[in-house]
């Protein structure tokens, strides 16, 4: 298919690794379109968007991650994160020596979607409503995930206009005002049309709204994960499951004192253990 | 689908926004048409009624490390990088990354003084890398990571 290339690094960015089911997921997607992936991400890999106040960190940053890109010599860089993307298109791009062509994970599939579909073979009896941004203007990614979606056999995608501002939910979280409106907007728009899933775009989206599944009549799930249930790929969507254990205790029991023992246990308790227990906003 | 590729115009982040910098304020006209179209603007109380031919001057001002103004400040503080300014602009200029590049101006990155806050997430990539010891494997970290 013209303009997909064989093979890419499959850049996920940062804040993707509190979803482990998403970067393997969206690998095995991408492997399934007949793609060879390089995965690249966390911090080594990072664009240096969060470094607006030391550009002298930021510029270190950017050139550290696009000569490691260089080294893999795919010629081809897929990005998962919008905000990977806008940094790289807005600024890396503009002063590094970048010898890769840039592309959204979405477009990737979209280009691949006939080979995708033959591989839809599991029905996913669900009803699901797609949380929509409308601030990643680079890619228009709403219409192609609604196209995947709308790819597998058994799941209903429901109609809807409403989109928030941003590129997605992360983007608002420091206006909190808005952030209490897209969450309100997602949950009077899943009341209104009765579904029974709620499906993001992007990992922040995921990761502000999934805690919504303990208390409203719908799970939030990543359309990666549709899309892989839909191929027989089952994934455990870890991050969800911790943010609506119900309490702390709960929450290191899922855990596991092991993993929780790789972290170091104070840091998981005073860094990671707050975000866990912290509800959306609504 | 058609991947973007890149040619390098600066030598270093700073040359670009530099850069960046002087060919906006060439060509900004201060219509106030990309503050217009901001959705975010109701989320501030200083931007209550104001008018974009005036908050427009004061990103611009913050731009060239000059104080800039309380409204400019405030829309700032409200900016969740929706694009729609950009979208609006008449003179085709990248009104979001204009808005970003007076904030990293506001931060004081760029030599002048800093006039907003560095509400930098304390220990994000502790965090990131905990996430990824939770979440991955140790061969994906060290294979996909380093």
């Amino acid at each position: 298919m013209s303009g997909v290339p064989e093979k890419v690094t499959f850049w996920y960015g940062c804040n993707v690794v509190r979803h482990g089911d998403i970067i393997h997921g969206a690998i095995a997607l991408l492997e399934a379109a007949g793609i060879e992936v390089t995965p690249a991400g966390g911090a080594g890999y990072c664009c240096g968007t969060t470094k607006d106040a030391n550009l002298k960190a930021a510029d270190g940053m950017a050139r550290r991650t696009v000569e490691k890109f260089n080294e893999h010599q795919t010629g081809a860089v897929v990005t998962w994160c919008p905000s990977c993307y806008r940094h790289m298109n807005s600024f890396m791009g503009q002063y590094t020596d970048t010898q890769f062509s840039l592309s959204h994970f979405t477009q990737i599939l979209h280009a691949r979607r006939d080979v995708l579909a033959a591989k839809f073979s599991h029905p996913v009896r669900r009803r699901v409503l797609l949380h929509k941004h409308f601030g990643f203007h680079e890619v228009d990614v709403n219409p192609l995930v609604e196209d995947l979606l709308r790819l597998i056999p058994g799941l209903e995608l429901v109609e809807t206009t409403h989109a928030s501002p941003g590129h997605m939910c992360s983007a608002l979280a420091r206006i909190p005002a808005s952030l209490t409106d897209a969450t309100r907007a997602v949950c009077d728009d899943a009341h209104a049309t009765g579904v029974d899933t709620v499906a993001t775009v992007f990992h922040s989206c995921q990761r502000l709204l999934c805690g919504l599944a303990a208390t409203e009549p719908f799970v939030v799930t990543n359309y990666v994960n549709l899309l892989c249930e839909a191929m027989g790929v089952p994934l455990e969507d870890e991050y969800t499951t911790w943010k609506t254990a119900g309490s702390e205790e709960a929450i290191i029991a899922k855990v596991g004192a092991e993993r929780i023992g790789k972290v170091g246990e104070r840091f998981f308790k005073e860094s990671i253990l707050p975000e866990l227990m912290r509800k959306p906003s609504r | 689908m058609d991947p973007l590729t890149y040619t390098p115009t600066a030598e270093s982040l700073r040359d670009h926004l530099d850069g960046f910098v002087d060919d906006t304020l060439a060509r900004c006209t201060r219509c106030g048409k990309c503050f217009e179209a901001c959705p975010m603007t109701g989320y501030a109380d200083a931007l209550k009624g104001a008018d974009g031919r005036q908050v427009v001057p004061g990103i611009l001002d913050l731009m060239q490390n000059a104080p800039g103004s309380a409204q400019a400040l405030a829309w700032l503080g409200v900016c969740s990088q929706s694009g729609r300014c950009t979208s609006a602009c008449p003179e085709g200029i990248d009104a979001m990354k204009m808005v970003r590049v007076a904030r990293i101006s506001a931060l004081g990155a760029r030599g002048g003084a800093a006039r907003l806050p560095n509400n930098e997430e304390p220990k994000f990539f502790q965090k990131i890398n905990a996430f990824s010891d939770l979440q991955l494997s140790e061969d994906e970290v060290k294979e996909w990571q380093r």
